[in-house]
């Protein structure tokens, strides 16, 4: 793990510089390295209840496309009895009776409030893995009173910048941090921030004694059957295992969560690099993909993504590299292709990033459910007026369409106009039953918030 | 993540394209003079926002705040970083409702005041029952 050269706590924030001069964390004898698990309460459910505030309170659910199930709900929305998947159909005839509310997806609200909050945590840390859509690991440093103070400027700040409820897990570990956010959800006294090791030894053993195995980050169904067989039945039980043994039973991953849970690093942190030096874009999927048709699209989207990057930063590559993995705790398959491509000359061109981490199709596997896949560009350079020496520039560069769709991009938003089947990202949303849809708030003109003024 | 295979492929050349890259351009001939001077353009963004991450847009309805300068039908930039305080131009949340307001907090309590002499003022009870959801910072009106 890279953890100890680097220094993660940025003073971006004038709050942060302020408590840091009189003590500089990074000092002292007693700061250590911790990762922060931080990720937005009920995230779809809560974008939805920043712009409309009736919805304060009341059970709320979001579906899936076409409305068909539910994918988010409220705590109001669960005590009801309404579950992760629970058919739209079977509860939209009660759903007056009770006052609940459903809105279908609305990806683009959700994909912009996204990027605000993480935008808002790399503010925190430069040290940022941004995991899903609502949740991002952070490499923060200090004593453990410190990282309680910044946890909670973490949360205050988010919510007071986007209107977004965060929990905070804190902990030596990602597995421990992400068990440590489970805790900050459940127990109100923690004020929606726990550090695990600030816990008292006793309440710790009784939580891990009280967790069921399946709880823990990374252990699915199956191998919680296994472990169960073994006579593991709680958290608590799994600590105490032997970690050879259970290397034995089952595999490298599983020694490897137990020593996590231990407290022992073992889940390296992906981070983004500096953009000097290479850029990666790289997302877990909500869901698997699982055939080169959506992985096709999903590269599309990447490929696009680092050519805005690019530009932002005024650079290009010469280099890129596409790739998919499955899941390290998928207990099946194993799959981590990647493909290399040195471009022709140096770019930053969505069409030519695009057909270069499309190189990475033919090693797909359709059927292999791949959980995360990503598009890196390396041997970058400033973009300048050099470019018009290459000799080897595309032909859509000179007829200037990547320019074009970047301006368009700029102007309509990342998801308005795409090449080939990125292209088509919209496609299918707009076929798609969305009856229920709150308007795009953030990203769309004629969709703005409206303030009453009567 | 490792790299398996490293490939180079050829990009599709059109010859018209290299006849069509010299026309007003001089690649290596002597570099326009505004050149130097070419590279900033007047930003709104850098104008208007002060925080991208906790800047919203909003659009106005109805006309209780046209002594503000603030017209039905026009958008307003709102900062969630900013501390509400007397005198501001408020976005609060009034019966489940968005409004938009002038905030003044006194000694005698705490007033949403609109800017149209039709309307009444909304007196708050207590200060901490007033959400309030952003700071308008600008008004973009149409002329």
């Amino acid at each position: 793990m890279q953890v100890q050269e680097i220094s993660a706590v940025t003073s971006n924030s004038n709050d942060l510089a302020a408590d840091q001069k009189s003590v500089p964390p990074t000092r002292r004898a007693d700061s250590q390295t911790y990762v922060a698990l931080v990720d937005v309460n009920s995230f779809f459910v809560s974008a939805e209840r920043v712009f409309d505030p009736t919805l304060a309170d009341r059970p709320v659910v979001v579906l899936s496309n076409n409305d068909g199930c539910c994918v988010a709900l409220s705590p109001e929305a669960k005590a009801l009895g309404i579950e992760m998947g629970t058919p739209w159909f079977k509860i939209s005839a009660g759903a007056d009776q009770v006052g609940l509310v459903a809105k279908s997806s609305n990806y683009e609200l959700y994909g912009s409030m996204s990027e605000k909050v993480m935008g808002i945590l790399a503010r925190f840390s430069a040290w940022i893995e941004v995991y899903s859509i609502d949740e991002a690991f952070l490499g923060i440093r200090g004593t453990l009173d410190e990282v309680q103070v910044l946890g909670r400027q973490m949360k205050d700040e988010v919510l007071r910048l986007t209107g977004l409820p965060v929990c905070v897990g804190i902990a030596k570990t990602k597995t421990l941090a992400k068990l440590a956010n489970q805790t900050a959800k459940k127990v109100p006294e923690l004020a929606g921030v726990c550090v695990w090791d600030r816990v008292p030894e006793l309440t710790r053993e009784r939580l891990l004694r009280r967790l069921p195995v399946i709880e823990v980050w990374g252990i699915g169904v199956r191998t919680t059957k296994k472990l169960n067989a073994m006579g593991i039945m709680t958290v608590k039980d799994f600590v105490d295992a032997d970690p050879v043994a259970i290397r034995e039973k089952f595999s490298i991953v599983q020694m490897r969560t137990l020593l996590e849970l231990r407290g022992t690093p073992c889940i390296e942190m992906v981070y983004e690099e500096d953009p000097k030096e290479q850029l990666i874009f790289s997302r877990s999927f909500s869901q698997p993909v699982t055939t080169k048709d959506e992985m096709e699209q999903v590269l599309g989207i990447y490929a696009q993504r680092a050519s805005g990057r690019l530009h932002r930063h005024g650079r290009e590559a010469k280099v890129l590299t596409a790739w998919a993995m499955t899941s390290d705790f998928n207990d099946y398959q194993s799959h981590q292709p990647a493909a290399t491509v040195s471009l022709p000359g140096y770019s930053a061109d969505p069409v030519m990033l695009t057909k270069a981490a499309k190189s990475l199709l033919p090693k797909i596997v359709d059927g292999i459910r791949y959980a995360r896949a990503g598009v890196m560009v390396t041997d970058l350079r400033d973009a300048g007026p050099h470019q018009m020496f290459d000799e080897f520039v595309s032909a859509h560069e000179m007829a200037d369409v990547g320019e074009l769709i970047e301006t368009i991009r700029h102007e309509q938003g990342a998801s308005s106009i795409g090449l080939g089947r990125a292209g088509l990202q919209r496609g299918p949303a707009w076929q798609m039953k969305r009856e229920m849809m709150s308007p795009r708030y953030t990203t769309h003109w004629d969709e703005l918030l409206e303030v009453k003024a009567n | 993540m490792k790299v398996e295979e490293v490939y180079q492929y050829a990009p599709t050349m059109q010859p018209r394209r290299l006849i069509s890259a010299g026309v007003g351009r001089v690649p290596a001939g002597f570099p326009s003079p505004s050149q130097d001077y070419s590279d900033t353009k007047i930003d709104l963004n850098q104008m208007l926002i002060k925080d991208e991450l906790s800047t919203f847009v909003v659009r106005v309805s109805g006309d209780s705040m046209e002594d503000a300068g603030i017209f039905d039908g026009d958008e307003l930039i709102v900062d969630r970083s900013i501390e509400p305080h007397d005198g501001h131009v408020v976005i609060a949340v009034v019966d489940g409702e968005m409004t938009v307001k002038r905030l003044r907090v006194t000694d005698t309590g705490v007033v949403l005041q609109a800017e149209n002499a039709q309307y009444p003022d909304v007196t708050v009870p207590e200060l901490s029952d007033l959400v309030v959801w952003g700071v308008a910072t600008r008004c973009l009106h149409r002329l």
